[in-house]
């Protein structure tokens, strides 16, 4: 194989002119009309989607106590707090605090949601770690923005699309399809009947009596919420949620 | 593989015993107390209220986090206690020394569990191995790679507490899980899958091993020491006729294994399960050669795990004399007369 040299094309005189004419133009054109990407925070914000993983809020009446948050982080950012009602409420160190929302998504009751707060400032490492009370409202942030920035894709190309006013930060959480579950055994020859479950029980749907030889476990179902507190809690998990019946 | 029916209402069989007394203190007064008691754990695998409070094995403890449930009760082997005991039924008997691994004999426990797992009978087991001091610790062990520490195999001669850790085992398994312990550890895993279905569906594979006493790890390793065994610089530990040795870097101490008599747990002086009766494959070096294991096979499952073995070829296999072993469940049987 033989090295194919190029020529150079032979160019008109008049392509030449209309070639520089147009790079002047677009000289022009970038110095008055600027085509930067570059958000110029904090005079203005990007608008990010409603399911930005950003600050968490915590919602006190929908929270069941069930510790998943705490469990399923890998950062170990949760712990959870003694509140004085003796019930245990998560805190977030956010020194920890990896984003990953695996929280968010576990949360049973949907007690936990996202913001599409991003600029939070602390002064110290100590101040980072989120109290129940902070979690619970939104947190104080400054903002001097006047106009929110979306990016557009034109043609191959990226632009910036500045609108004026203030975009919403705080996410109505999307409703959920909620299904009834109910608590039901599915493996009673397993049962050492300890009474856990019914300990734990805050509707006190599960109930255990002595009758005759016989220890008789009781789950009310009218009664039972389907938390999964009793599921989670049975040391020989023997208890499990299914969905109400007659539930699609 | 869990059961079909969903219940809403479900009934547990009560023991029936006196309502003032607490089941803790039924099984200390009557196992513990009374010297019956083997340290087989079988209580602590199933007790709701140890794994919800961490007590240990202490029932004076657990007396105040009883949730009053009995299963200790249920689950205790040595509670109206049946001795049993000579070499059991069984299908074949050979000798057997693995190519794969390397033990204090044939290794075929390692053998036949890891051959079990290549099956797919089981996805994990539990392994006994120690640390420096030879405190005994529980390996779940899922993958032949974690085989790779050097303290698993060997004897210990010390309890472990591999019962309890069945309990993990058998919840966050997805097939089954293998087990080998001492004749009394079998016999407490006997007595968890009569009572809870969820052992009788996970516990896939017992294996025994041959077993004369064992020893408590602070007995003994104060024993050693006054026989001037370095305990930091022990590397095995054996006992072959009627001799103790303790195997170290530099040096070996051996003894006669009478000695050590007096320090051997009450639990074991009534014992006479040499060859692991009610297990589903008894491994043990007595009746073979140097090397190789003696491999008694009483169950089908465990028929099919060696018959795996021998078609692929991990092992050799020779022939057994089990008139040792047969001499050593006379002997053990003569403990009969300690039972009171």
């Amino acid at each position: 194989m033989g090295i194919k040299r190029l020529k150079m094309p032979e160019y008109s005189f008049g392509d030449k002119v209309k070639w520089h004419a147009a790079a002047v133009g677009t000289a022009f054109k970038e110095a008055f009309f600027p085509h930067t990407v570059t958000v110029h925070y904090p005079k203005e914000r990007r608008k990010f989607p409603d399911n930005f993983r950003g600050y968490i809020l915590f919602d006190i009446e929908k929270c069941i106590n069930c510790w998943q948050c705490a469990f399923v982080c890998p950062a170990n950012a949760i712990r959870m707090k003694e509140a004085p009602n003796k019930k245990y409420y998560p805190t977030i160190d956010y020194a920890k605090c990896i984003f990953c929302h695996f929280c968010v998504d576990s949360c049973v009751g949907g007690a936990l949601r996202t913001t599409k707060i991003h600029d939070v400032a602390y002064a110290d490492v100590n101040e980072m770690l989120a109290e129940t009370e902070q979690l619970m409202e939104p947190p104080e942030i400054v903002r001097e923005d006047r106009r929110y920035v979306e990016y557009v894709i034109e043609e191959d190309d990226v632009r910036l699309r500045r609108v004026k006013g203030q975009d919403y930060l705080l996410v109505e959480p999307p409703p959920r399809k909620e299904y009834s579950m109910v608590c039901v055994c599915d493996d009673p020859e397993s049962c050492t009947g300890c009474g856990t479950c019914a300990d734990v029980c805050e509707h006190y749907a599960i109930s255990i009596s002595i009758e005759g030889e016989y220890k008789v476990i009781r789950i009310d179902t009218a009664r039972c919420t389907g938390c999964g507190l009793c599921v989670k809690e049975c040391p020989l998990r023997v208890l499990r949620l299914v969905r109400r019946e007659g539930e699609q | 593989m869990r059961c079909v029916a969903a219940v809403s209402e479900w009934r547990v069989k009560l023991v029936g015993r006196p309502k003032d007394v607490s089941c803790p203190s039924v099984v200390k007064t009557q196992v513990i107390d009374t010297g019956l008691c083997c340290r087989c754990m079988a209580c602590m695998a199933a007790c709701p209220a140890a794994v919800r409070t961490g007590v240990g094995f202490d029932f004076e403890e657990r007396k105040h986090v009883c949730v009053d449930c009995e299963i200790c009760v249920r689950v205790c082997p040595r509670l109206d206690y049946k001795p049993l005991s000579g070499i059991g039924s069984y299908i074949k008997a050979v000798a057997g020394r693995s190519k794969r691994f390397k033990g204090q004999d044939g290794a075929m426990v390692t053998e036949i569990l890891m051959s079990a797992m290549e099956m797919g009978i089981i996805d994990r087991c539990i392994f006994v191995g120690r640390d420096e001091d030879w405190r005994t610790e529980i390996l779940h062990v899922r993958d032949v790679e974690q085989l790779e520490v050097p303290t698993l195999t060997g004897t210990k001669y010390t309890f472990a507490a591999a019962v309890p850790a069945l309990r993990e085992a058998v919840l966050n398994t997805k097939v089954g899980v293998g087990f080998v312990g001492t004749p009394c550890m079998v016999s407490g895993v006997r007595r968890l899958q009569k009572e809870l279905a969820v052992f009788r569906r996970k516990v896939k594979l017992v294996i025994g091993l041959f077993c004369t006493e064992n020893f408590y790890w602070d007995e003994l390793t104060e024993f050693l020491k006054e026989r001037g065994v370095d305990i930091k610089k022990l590397v095995k530990t054996d006992i072959t006729k009627g001799k103790f040795i303790a195997t170290m870097t530099d040096d070996v101490v051996e003894f006669p294994v009478k000695e050590l008599s007096a320090i051997m747990p009450s639990g074991c002086r009534v014992c006479t399960d040499f060859s692991a009766v009610e297990s589903d494959v008894s491994v043990g070096s007595v009746g073979s050669k140097p090397g190789f294991s003696t491999v008694l096979v009483r169950e089908e499952n465990a028929k099919e795990v060696l018959d795996f073995i021998r078609e692929h070829g991990y092992a050799d296999f020779d022939e057994v004399s089990l008139e040792f072993v047969e001499r050593l469940c006379n002997l053990k049987k003569k403990r009969e007369a300690n039972i009171k």
